[in-house]
């Protein structure tokens, strides 16, 4: 697979405080990938280096393979933090400003501003627009150059629920394009909902780097309905699995290893059951990430 | 560079604040020419009072070729309203971040820096081109005539004028790089010429030989004041060399000092 960026040692510190400790990380073509971490772990620092306006203090990171010149930058669309913009602009001036920047045909500005729904306030002043209206200009001048990266750092903070969908459902739609995106967020549902891979961080330390499939491998939980009255019974006879416990009217059986909802579908069909109700639950990434960061916590203290 | 122009020109013809910075300014410069004949008018009634008598006639004032050493020193005296719109327009990039967001979207920290240096010339030759009509109008209302063989005599402080200008507008951007907050630095920059003068005032004793190289003090140097002239003394009616030199000197180093600070530092 071929790399987008990959990270060697990347370091940075403010002073006495270390953001961002010997990163080492790579993100290939098509990716979707999460940087996940707690407020202040270093996600905002990481991407500001990549995208030039902090100088690292040592280390060194490569875009497309090559070292990193404002000329590559303006191939990647980018949004840190909050969305800059001037506000004295109206969004559509703001993009033609931002055209002229990273030199991308102004006939895209119509294109994007469609895409997210911006098109009937183009005219009036940033000053004016809702945040989620800032959000999604930011996208929009994000995606003006055709990218080839989209870096987007907490594009959902402080939406409303149905900002949030929305933004989802941009991200999603230019992930379909084949796009690589980089997201970074605290939100760890958001990034389970569109990321492909994720790593997380912890006081500029990475303390996980994986697929989004992977979480949750080995232990499987199934939630089961049924009609029957001996259900409890003949569920705790499955010899695939290590427990049944009762959640909100459903049994929920732990499996053994190597045993999936296959398994115990076939077992109730042979004793005669049929279930209304069959679900597969994979650990969900923030019970992994609450251990990874419960883990990396440990390790620390015992370091220490 | 022309690019250059174009984004940061694209950012100020937009923004109200920078009309009414540039109309209040040129508006100044206009009421400052035309206010010379009434300041003087003023002065021979006053000194009347005192049972003297002079004839403002006999200071040419708006007369060819004295004009143009007048205005362009007149025109040095305002050059702190361009000034605030400089600050403005770089420290305006620190509040809204979007000097961050500039470099982001593949602007080099050298281009941006040249992009508001670029406006600072454009700005300049303007001024310059003002200051020069008022200058050319106000001859022909007030001078009795124009004499081809002297009455371009001492044109060159207009050029002097731009470079004063240039020089000035390129200590108030390094000033916005370095202070970031407009109002703290508009203050400092009103303040900079009292600061100076303190220092010098204390150095002079001591280091005589140092104070033309004081950077506001060569600016101002480049077209000297040239009213002790109508009080029969003598007085500097050209553009020096060393003038020059000194303040371009201080030009390139406001300059440099403001791209290093902007290279070095996290935005």
């Amino acid at each position: 697979m071929e790399a987008v960026l990959s990270i060697h040692q990347l370091t940075k510190h403010f002073g006495k405080l270390c953001a961002v400790n010997k990163l080492e990380l790579e993100v290939n073509r098509g990716q979707v990938f999460g940087m996940l971490g707690p407020n202040g772990s270093g996600k905002t620092t990481t991407l500001g280096m990549l995208m030039g306006v902090v100088n690292p203090t040592s280390g060194n990171f490569y875009w497309f393979g090559q070292q990193p010149t404002h000329l590559l930058r303006k191939k990647i669309g980018a949004v840190l933090e909050h969305p800059i913009f001037y506000p004295y602009l109206s969004g559509q001036k703001n993009l033609e400003l931002m055209a002229l920047i990273k030199e991308a045909p102004t006939a895209n500005i119509p294109k994007v501003l469609e895409l997210v729904e911006l098109s009937s306030r183009k005219d009036d002043k940033y000053r004016t627009y809702s945040l989620g209206m800032k959000q999604r200009l930011a996208i929009a001048s994000a995606l003006l150059n055709d990218p080839i990266v989209l870096i987007l750092d907490e594009p959902t903070n402080g939406l409303d629920p149905m900002g949030i969908a929305e933004i989802r459902e941009i991200i999603r739609r230019i992930a379909t394009d084949g796009k690589t995106i980089i997201l970074a967020s605290h939100l760890l549902d958001e990034v389970q909902k569109v990321c492909s891979h994720f790593a997380i961080l912890r006081r500029g330390n990475m303390v996980y780097s994986g697929a989004v499939d992977e979480v949750g491998r080995g232990v499987e939980t199934v939630e089961v309905t049924a009609f029957h009255d001996d259900l409890a019974a003949i569920l705790e006879a499955f010899e695939g699995g290590s427990g049944v416990t009762r959640e909100n009217g459903r049994f929920v059986v732990k499996m053994r290893e190597g045993f999936h909802s296959l398994e115990l579908n076939r077992y109730l069909f042979e004793k005669g059951v049929v279930a209304s109700h069959l679900a597969t639950q994979k650990k969900s990434l923030e019970k992994q990430f609450l251990e990874i960061l419960a883990e990396a916590d440990h390790a620390a203290l015992v370091k220490n | 560079m022309l690019h250059l122009l174009k984004i940061d020109l694209k950012k100020l013809l937009d923004y109200r604040t920078f009309w009414i910075i540039c109309g209040l300014y040129f508006f100044t410069l206009i009421t400052g020419a035309a206010s010379g004949m009434e300041f003087l008018k003023w002065l021979a009634r006053t000194i009347e009072g005192f049972g003297q008598n002079i004839n403002i006639n006999r200071i040419p004032l708006y007369h060819f070729p004295d004009i143009w050493q007048n205005l362009a020193w007149g025109g040095g005296l305002l050059k702190m309203g361009i000034g605030i719109m400089t600050v403005i327009s770089i420290t305006n990039e620190y509040t809204y971040r979007t000097i961050r967001q500039n470099i982001i979207d593949g602007l080099s920290r050298e281009q941006f820096l040249l992009s508001k240096v670029m406006t600072n010339l454009v700005l300049s030759a303007l001024s310059t081109v003002l200051v020069f009509l008022i200058a050319i109008v106000t001859g022909m209302i007030y001078s009795p005539g124009f004499d081809m063989s002297y009455g371009f005599t001492g044109i060159g402080f207009f050029a002097a004028y731009f470079l004063e200008v240039f020089a000035f507008l390129s200590f108030a951007l390094m000033l916005g790089i370095f202070i970031q907050r407009s109002g703290l630095t508009i203050i400092l920059l009103l303040n900079a010429y009292l600061i100076e003068l303190i220092i010098k005032e204390n150095l002079d004793d001591l280091l005589p030989g140092i104070i033309p190289y004081f950077p506001l003090e060569s600016i101002m140097n480049l077209v000297p004041m040239p009213f002790a002239r109508y009080a029969f003394q003598e007085i500097r009616d050209y553009v020096s060399f060393s003038s020059v030199a000194i303040a371009l000197a201080w030009t390139f180093l406001f300059n440099f000092f403001a791209y290093r600070k902007l290279k070095g530092s996290d935005i």
